[in-house]
């Protein structure tokens, strides 16, 4: 009973196995986010974050300074 | 014959609807508090006091983040377990018992929040939902907090008791899908909980109580979040089992791989605790390369989502091409879109792609001076544990409240309108929230309008921000009392017998394909408790060792109850004086 | 287990942004050299904060060359100095706690921003090239006028930046015929020597000094005044050093008037 599909509730047309098939569509759409969140990231670290004004920067600096 | 889940289980479904109705609940009061803050700061409409404001967010915080979403998952995890096992609950005693330790501590905690708002009641909790120390509640808050995180851990032992129950009887069959995910997301649970718990018991309560003088604040905000990054994963996991179980049905599919939603949640259970100083990465007192091993731990984390999104998206296309659908993107105008259990679902995951991204920014350790504590974070979760999380519970309502009482849903249409309302809404508000945050607009601030600077947008300005936080929260609170409505008037209507019969996804890749390995929760429990020893050990004993286990005598502050604000000024002045 | 090609590559691919994040993130730590906030700044009990050596007389203090140290006081709802002002092209490590609760100390509009915890010492080094204006707020809640919390700062450009500060003592009051003196005391909190001029300016007469005020040292100049020049009556009088300024006012009075005849101070203040 658990997991019995109702197949009178969905409009099911074509039974497809796991063999035949393949997830293209799905494949298409995750390279298309894989590609917006490589962009995003690139321009949210080095314009948003790099470019917006002083930064804490290492105490190493400061010793160079010191010394 | 009908064959809904209150048919099969009458029992557990009265247990159920309780836990849902519960967090309907919260859902009605958080949400409406959100609306209030959302025109308070925005300066649209104030109609409380700024201090006021605080007790608001403490309630909204607390009712949302805590309340709505475990009684939601605590009702789906044992549908789940039941359903997936084929048998009742051990004891529905016992069952009730934990449900009405809950119920006892939420209202504990929402009296004594409840006291900063009515004077009638002689306590005060501002101090949100992070109570950090030396802020200090009333006792109450404490206790009420326990009183629910135990009430869940019963919770769990009750569903690994009924498995227990069923691995008895069936030595050698898999562990049924939910009941895995179930199980998995409990383990962490106990694992993450246990640091907020000694936190309260032993360091938080014993000082509110005036038994000892003194915390040690950096301390109890560790193990603060050492609990509180882990259950941002425990409100994700039910609504990530309906994606595994529910949406590939509901799309006409079945579940793509069983196997890797196994290793999915196991990678949960591995790495959602050892993960909870990156929300301590601008914090003094903890060194750099503790945080960088908690920010690997987290973007390993990304691992089981990214996955995840792969697998429920090619179970939904499965879906899609057995109902005709066609082409390379073609196939999505062939998915159930007029079903509100669908969209909602669908429509949330999509959110939290989006909430994905910046979440990779929030994990990415020095990119945290940008992000920490701003409108960002705001906009961020709103999309996780506001959308991903909160609109699949509603969407999810649609199939369950008619599962789990045998009555009709009120009405499909406006359950559809529903859902997309809350999708622009939330488009709206938390677009501009991340926005604003990126130039510095703070988080938890009742009037962000400062007296000697102003913000500077790099685009848009200040106002048009604004107005699109106060129109997308309008949305969301106008999509939350459709919901309601309809919760309310499904309920009040007749028993019907056309109730789909109760059944969760198929497999296309299914358990069998998956390494046995992979059910040994001794195992993955015994690997997690490592990891994070390894993450937190020496943090914990650098903090203890600088400040001691009660700091140096510090105080609590409930800034300001019985005194107005110009008298606490003025004795802070006098102190520096 | 078989995993399907597709997904295969997706776990690839998404192993590859994993490693790619942590990479980028190395990459800020190394290249630009962002550091985080750790526990270098060492802890403190807030109820010694007054006593303390660094946080007794929070504000800016120069340490060398371009580099400044900032300490900073945060309490419910302010920042003690709630004004900071630092030159151009300096190197400044701020130095903050909290008197009370959890706060933040937020420079709006950069990526300076700290979690301010009671017992803990925030320390962080930033580098200022272009001079600006600041905003600085707290963005951790802390008690019920948490919004209120806010300082600013400064960043000014180097030429028209010193550490100088001046008090001037000054007597209100002297009998007709006699001397006083009027005492400019000159601090300069820059490391390096100050090589300038106190100006004193009385009714119509004025006299100037150079002075040179070894750094982190101060100086005193004494002028004066003979009242017999000035004439009975009241005389405002002008002490400058650079932008600085003290002003006040001596009365010359008969003696047979009677005046209490007292040194109280005329003015006396800082900078
Ligand atoms: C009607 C829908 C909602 C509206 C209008 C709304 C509005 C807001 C606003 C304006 C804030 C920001 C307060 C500030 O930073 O000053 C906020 C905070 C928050 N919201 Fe919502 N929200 C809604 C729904 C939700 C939901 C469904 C959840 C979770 C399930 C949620 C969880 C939170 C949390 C955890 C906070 C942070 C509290 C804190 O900072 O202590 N909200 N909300
Ligand atoms: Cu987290
Ligand atoms: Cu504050």
């Amino acid at each position: 009973m658990a997991s019995a599909t109702e197949t009178g509730e969905t409009d099911q047309v074509r039974e497809i196995g796991h063999e035949e098939y393949d997830p293209v569509g799905t494949a298409i759409l995750i390279t298309i986010y894989f590609l917006i969140l490589v962009l995003l990231w690139v321009f949210m670290y080095f314009v948003e974050f790099l470019g917006n004004g002083p930064t804490v920067v290492g105490a190493v600096l400061t010793v160079v300074g010191l010394a | 014959m009908r064959n809904a889940y209150v048919d099969q289980f009458p029992a557990e479904a009265k247990v159920i609807k309780a836990a849902f109705w519960s967090s309907f609940l919260a859902l009605a009061i958080g949400g409406s508090l959100g609306l209030l803050q959302a025109l308070h700061r925005t300066d649209v409409l104030r109609i409380m006091e700024a201090p006021d404001y605080y007790t608001v967010l403490t309630a909204h915080g607390v009712l949302l983040a805590i309340t709505f979403t475990i009684f939601f998952l605590v009702g789906i995890f044992t549908w789940g377990v039941t359903t997936s096992l084929d048998r009742g609950l051990v004891d529905l005693r016992f069952t009730w018992g934990w449900y009405a330790m809950m119920v006892v501590g939420t209202v504990l905690v929402g009296v004594s929040i409840l006291g900063g708002v009515v004077d009638a009641i002689p306590m005060n909790a501002d101090v949100l939902f992070t109570f950090y120390a030396p802020l200090q509640p009333h006792p109450a808050f404490y206790v009420g907090l326990v009183l629910f995180v135990v009430g869940t851990w019963l919770a769990g032992a009750d569903w690994f008791r009924t498995w227990l129950a069923w691995r008895s009887d069936n030595p050698d069959e898999r562990i049924p899908l939910p009941t895995f995910m179930a199980l998995t997301t409990t383990l962490f649970w106990y694992l993450c909980t246990l640091g907020v718990a000694l936190s309260i018991l032993l360091l938080l309560l014993p000082w509110s109580l005036g038994i000892v003088d003194s915390v040690n604040p950096l301390l109890t905000r560790t193990l603060f979040w050492y609990f509180g990054h882990a259950v941002v994963y425990f409100w994700l996991m039910p609504a990530y089992m309906l994606w595994y179980v529910m949406l590939p049905k509901l799309s006409g599919g079945k579940l793509f791989s069983d196997p890797l939603a196994r290793v999915v949640f196991v990678l949960f259970l591995l790495l959602s605790t050892p993960t909870g100083i990156h929300h301590q990465y601008l914090d003094p007192g903890i060194a750099e390369g503790y945080k960088f091993i908690a920010m690997t731990n987290t973007m390993f984390l990304l691992l089981p989502s990214l996955l995840t999104a792969f697998t429920v998206v090619a179970s939904m296309e499965h879906g899609a091409r057995q109902r005709g659908g066609t082409g390379y993107l073609g196939w999505l105008k062939a998915l159930p879109w007029r079903d509100p259990v669908f969209t909602g679902m669908a429509l949330a995951g999509l959110m939290f792609a989006a909430a994905g991204f910046s979440g990779m920014i929030n994990a990415g350790m020095n990119i945290n001076y940008l992000v920490h504590n701003t409108w960002w974070i705001v906009g961020h979760f709103h999309l996780t544990v506001g959308t991903a999380v909160a609109l699949t519970f509603m969407a999810a309502a649609y199939w369950f409240i008619p599962q789990v009482t045998g009555k009709e849903l009120w009405n499909r249409s406006l359950g559809l309108v529903q859902v997309l309302v809350w999708f622009v809404g939330m488009t709206f508000m938390s677009n501009a929230m991340h926005r604003s945050g990126l130039f510095g607009v703070p988080r938890r601030t009742a009037e962000p309008q400062y007296e000697n600077f102003a913000f500077e947008p790099a685009a848009g300005s200040m106002g048009e921000i604004n107005a699109q936080v106060a129109l997308g929260a309008t949305l969301l609170t106008v999509s939350l009392a459709l919901f309601l409505l309809n919760m309310v008037m499904t309920s009040l209507g007749g028993s019907s017998d056309e109730i789909p019969d109760n059944t969760y996804a198929e497999t296309l890749s299914g358990p069998e394909d998956a390494p046995v390995v992979l059910d040994n929760l001794k195992l993955w429990t015994a690997i997690a408790t490592v990891l994070v020893i390894f993450a937190y050990t020496l943090p914990l004993a650098s903090i203890i060792d600088a400040g001691g286990l009660f700091g140096p005598g510090i105080d609590g502050f409930q800034l300001a109850i019985e005194a107005g604000p110009a008298f606490v000024l003025e004795s802070v002045r006098e102190v520096i004086a | 287990m078989n995993i399907h090609t597709y997904e295969k590559a997706w776990l690839v691919a998404a192993m590859v942004l994993i490693v790619g994040f942590m990479a980028t993130i190395t990459y800020g730590a190394v290249g630009p050299g962002i550091a985080m906030i750790d526990d270098d700044g060492g802890t403190i009990d807030p109820a010694e904060i007054n006593d303390h050596e660094r946080f007794g007389e929070p504000g800016v203090e120069h340490v060398g060359d371009d580099e400044y140290e900032v300490a900073v006081v945060a309490q419910a709802w302010s920042y003690t100095p709630e004004q900071i002002e630092v030159p151009a092209d300096s190197e400044v490590t701020f130095y903050v706690t909290s008197r009370d609760v959890t706060h933040s100390f937020s420079v709006v509009g950069t990526n300076v921003n700290t979690m301010v915890i009671p017992g803990q010492i925030s320390e962080m080094t930033v580098r200022f090239d272009e001079p600006g204006e600041y905003g600085i707020l707290c963005n951790e809640y802390c008690g019920e006028y948490h919004h209120t919390m806010e300082g600013k700062l400064n960043v000014v450009p180097e030429d028209e930046f010193d550490l100088t500060e001046l008090s001037v003592d000054a007597p209100s009051e002297v009998e007709a015929g006699n001397e006083t003196t009027i005492t400019a005391n000159v601090s300069n909190g820059m490391q390096e020597d100050l090589e300038t001029t106190v100006a004193l300016e009385i009714g119509d007469q004025g006299s100037e000094r150079d002075v040179t005020v070894p750094g982190d040292g101060s100086e005193e100049v004494e002028f004066t005044v003979d009242s017999a020049e000035l004439g009975e009556g009241d005389h405002d009088w002008t002490v400058t050093v650079d932008d600085y300024e003290e002003t006040g006012t001596l009365t010359v009075v008969n003696a047979t008037d009677g005046g209490d005849g007292s040194a109280a101070s005329g003015g006396d203040g800082d900078a």
